[in-house]
């Protein structure tokens, strides 16, 4: 075990380490027990991402200047990466613990899926920053903290996790969420302070609840100190700045009018074609009864012999008798045919019943 | 009555046989109540017992369910029947032995009429043998179709080229120094194309309707063709007509009234459609029976109650030149050169003639060029036009696209195809694969009907829409009938579908990794039958 700092210099000479070199070099010394690295990258990928103390109970401490993509990717809990300056794409990809620092700004896809640790920056981050984030609640939380604002397409598909985006030196942007971020989220927080704009409408933006300001006064506190910015403490915390993003919960999403309200409330007023039709809209049944019969029984004294085979054949029980009169009740009889089939004196006939509107 | 001599007409002659089980038949009256062609009917059946060798034969008298034979009332296969009976005791059987058309043209002495759709269907169709096989996978990233944001309109108007665009220097500013031809962004596909008449009044209705709501409520530019059969003046003076795509065909029907309204419109309209001929009987004018041309339809149209025959050809054009020089710019004129004018043929062997010749168009009037295929619908068509005049919509369009490129000039006159999509399903993949090949967008009606209830098929189910007793209450202008059409149900039916083909387009935008419409894009598409792949000149595989 020893506590003496590690420095690798990544171009002498004119000539660069590779990433491979310098990854294989960290492990071996990791290996020897060493816990502290002060690392002048030359855009070496990964640095310190996917490594863990011999000792399992130590912590493993990289500075770096000028990394390369992926800057504290898949790293883990209790590993502390302090980035001098800003760093390119993916810093903190798949974070699962460490606390990556960026006294800087970050290159795109900054805490993408970061499910882990905390990720704090200093400037600005690019597209898609914060996109996949994920909280496991068998660990603790990620936290993605950024103090000035994100590209476009921040937050898609989040599922988990708090990002504060502090819109810090933004009044000239438009949006400090860039657009359409937040598209596909259905998980995780995030504060935002400052203007935004062009949000997916699958999120809700609400004020700030007694929980967040308590989060956030306690949280900014840790991120300003670690971006040795404690003076801008007063300037973000006025709470009415702030806003609060989170999925829309189901019974908040926007139900559309059906298309029969539609019809009813903003359609032409008694349909296009009512000049021509009185239609009362009404719909009739495939075997319907009254006006919506395809035909219609007529019964003429074809010599009745009031046999009553009709009325008692009739499946709707629609045939009545007075005085050897028959006649047939419209609102029961469905026009089936049946009393025209049986009568033996063919005093039933079905007539059509077929009409053109008026 | 049974069947005496051999000419007389016999239900083995009739394409449908009804299956009935009296058995499990309950006699409810229910299925001649609903059967809207009149073909089966409740009779008494005479039976004899047999005899226990005592007394004589005794007889005894059933209530059963029989079919009618005669050649006005007899079963389409619709199908009612089974719907409403409570016991499944009967339904219409399809009979190999049908010999009706022979039978109807030797005792009527008339060409037998049909509606709805080609029922021969023998080749099977070009679009099923085609996949989208061009996926973004390492080579360029595949889009999320459920959250990516689409682009899928598409141009409805003449589009200049870059050097037809006239600019000048207006200080120091640079500026357009003449109008540009009008031009509409709208969603690439356009439903309807069915004339008030052929359709229901309902029908037509819940189609304007759906057309509305998908525009001012979901926000999807959707336009609807008004068919060539009038169109209400309430229609016309509302703000909805600029939804609206107005038709003219050979018969001019209703366009009086649209003439007289213009002073009241308070939008122009989305378009013109002159349609010169339709793919289901292409060479063919309109053809709406008589038992369909209702008194509000007479009104409409301006003619009396009659078989109502369109001309097939306009009677005042003789060449594409002049066709151009009247109707294009006579429409053009009409709405004062603000409104998109576009043409519809039915698909031909002539048709790239006409689409090379539109595209010299030197007045830049010409905007779009919809090209019908044969398994297109039709209200009602003789049956011989039906089956056997029309040209497949495929290689048409892909004809017409090549033939733009090869002067370099697709895009400039928009195509729309149309004829048959969605007939086996998927309507998206239909739409996907035709803009892929080069059309602007499509265009559909008959699938509007059978989400809204027609029970028809392409193997001869029904397809009675000539006889104006649609039991749907979509072809049909008879009262009962139409009222069997929830105007509503009908209309939210027609929205959820259009919402369920804006996300499957999507679903296929975004793994061939485009934003906006794929126009063109046949590297997109492949498939395994070698002729396809050499006609369309896209990728064979195996």
């Amino acid at each position: 075990m020893t506590k003496e700092e590690i420095y690798i210099k990544t171009l002498e000479d004119n000539k660069r380490m590779s990433t491979q070199e310098l990854l294989q070099l960290i492990t071996s010394k990791i290996n020897e027990g060493y816990t502290n690295f002060k690392i002048d990258g030359c855009g070496q990928h990964n640095i310190g991402g996917s490594s863990w103390a011999k000792d399992r109970n130590e912590e493993l401490t990289f500075r770096i200047t000028n990394p390369g993509q992926r800057a504290g990717a898949m790293a883990l809990a209790g590993t502390n990466i302090y980035i001098d300056g800003s760093a390119p794409a993916d810093v903190g990809w798949l974070n699962s613990g460490a606390k990556i620092v960026v006294n800087g700004d970050c290159g795109d896809t900054a805490a993408h899926c970061a499910a882990g640790g905390k990720i704090y920056v200093s400037g600005r981050v690019g597209t898609r920053s914060g996109a996949l984030m994920k909280h496991d609640p068998k660990f603790e939380s990620p936290e993605f903290w950024v103090l000035k604002n994100t590209g476009s397409f921040g937050f898609e598909f989040m599922g988990g996790g708090i990002a504060v985006i502090c819109g810090y030196d933004c009044d000239n942007i438009n949006s400090v969420l860039g657009n359409r971020s937040c598209v596909g989220m259905v998980g995780g927080t995030i504060y935002v302070r400052g203007k935004i704009e062009d949000i997916a409408d699958c999120v809700d933006i609400q004020s700030l609840c007694d929980d967040d300001i308590n989060f956030l006064s306690s949280g900014l506190k840790e991120f300003l100190k670690e971006i040795n910015q404690n003076n801008l403490y007063n300037e973000l915390t006025i709470w009415n700045e702030w806003k609060k993003i989170v999925p829309l919960p189901d019974n908040k999403k926007e139900k559309n009018i059906s298309v029969a309200q539609f019809r009813k409330t903003a359609w032409v007023e008694n349909g296009i074609f009512g000049d021509f039709i009185q239609d009362d809209y009404k719909v009739y049944n495939l075997a319907a009864t009254g006006e919506g019969r395809i035909r219609i029984p007529a019964w003429e004294n074809n010599n009745c012999i009031d046999c009553k085979i009709c009325l008692n054949n009739c499946p709707q029980n629609a045939i009545g008798n007075e005085n050897k009169i028959y006649f047939s009740d419209s609102e029961k009889c469905i026009g089936c045919g049946i009393c025209e089939a049986v009568c033996p004196k063919k005093c039933w006939e079905m007539i059509s019943n077929r009409k053109e509107i008026s | 009555m049974a069947t005496i001599s051999i000419n007389q007409l016999h239900m083995d002659d009739l394409p449908w046989i009804i299956e009935y089980d009296e058995t499990k038949c309950i006699q409810c009256g229910k299925c001649s109540a609903s059967c809207s062609f009149n073909a089966i009917k409740p009779v008494v059946e005479k039976r004899r017992k047999p005899s226990n060798g005592l007394q004589k034969p005794a007889f005894e008298n059933i209530l059963v369910i029989k079919q009618n034979v005669s050649f006005e009332n007899h079963c389409r296969g619709c199908g009612m029947c089974s719907r409403v009976c409570p016991n499944g005791a009967i339904k219409a059987i399809r009979n190999p032995n049908d010999r009706y058309s022979v039978r109807y043209r030797a005792a009527k002495g008339d060409s037998l009429k049909k509606g709805g759709r080609s029922n021969l269907n023998t080749e099977g169709r070009t679009l099923d043998k085609i996949k989208i096989g061009r996926i973004s996978q390492m080579t360029d990233p595949s889009l999320d179709a459920a959250r990516h944001k689409f682009e899928l309109r598409t141009p409805f108007g003449r589009i200049l080229s870059a050097d037809k665009l006239s600019f000048e220097n207006k200080d120091g500013k640079m500026q357009l120094s003449s109008q540009l031809p009008p031009n509409r962004w709208i969603y690439p596909i356009i439903m309807g194309d069915m004339s008030i008449g052929a359709i229901s009044w309902r029908m037509w209705e819940a189609m304007a309707v759906a057309t509305a709501y998908l525009n001012e409520v979901m926000g999807i530019p959707v336009r609807m063709c008004t068919g060539e059969g009038g169109i209400p003046v309430r229609l016309l003076k509302s703000k909805y007509v600029k939804y609206m795509i107005l038709q003219i065909a050979s018969g001019h029907f209703g366009w009086n009234r649209i003439i007289q309204a213009m002073p009241d419109m308070v939008e122009d309209p989305a378009g013109i459609l002159i349609k010169i001929g339709q793919g289901a009987k292409p060479g063919d004018g309109g053809l709406l029976m008589a038992s369909k041309v209702a008194k509000y339809v007479q009104e409409i149209r301006g003619v009396p109650r009659a078989d109502l025959l369109s001309p097939p050809t306009h009677q005042g054009l003789y060449s594409i030149e002049e066709s151009v020089q009247k109707m294009f710019l006579s429409m053009n004129a009409a709405f004062n050169f603000k409104v998109p004018v576009a043409i519809k043929v039915a698909a031909s062997v002539t048709s790239v003639s006409v689409y090379n010749n539109l595209l010299r168009d030197p007045y830049n009037i010409v905007g779009g060029f919809f090209i019908d295929g044969l398994a297109a619908g039709t209200g009602a068509a003789h049956e011989i036009s039906l089956n056997h005049t029309g040209h497949p919509i495929t290689s048409k369009l892909r004809d017409c696209y090549l033939a733009a490129v090869h002067q370099g000039r697709q895009g400039e006159i928009p195509l729309f195809a149309g004829g048959g999509l969605g007939q086996t399903g998927s309507f998206a993949a239909d739409a996907f694969k035709l803009i892929c090949l080069g059309a602007n967008g499509v265009f559909t009606g008959r699938l509007l009907l059978e989400i809204a209830g027609c029970i028809g098929n392409d193997t001869g189910k029904c397809n009675a829409c000539n006889t104006g007793l649609c039991p749907a209450g979509l072809a049909t202008q008879d009262v009962c009938l139409t009222k069997r059409l929830d105007i509503d149900v009908a209309a939210q039916n027609i929205v959820n579908y259009f919402l369920a083909t804006d996300m499957e387009l999507k679903k296929l935008m975004g793994p061939v990794g485009n934003s906006t419409l794929p126009i063109g894009r046949s590297d997109a598409l492949i498939t395994v039958d070698k002729h396809v792949a050499n006609r369309l000149d896209i990728q064979y595989v195996c």
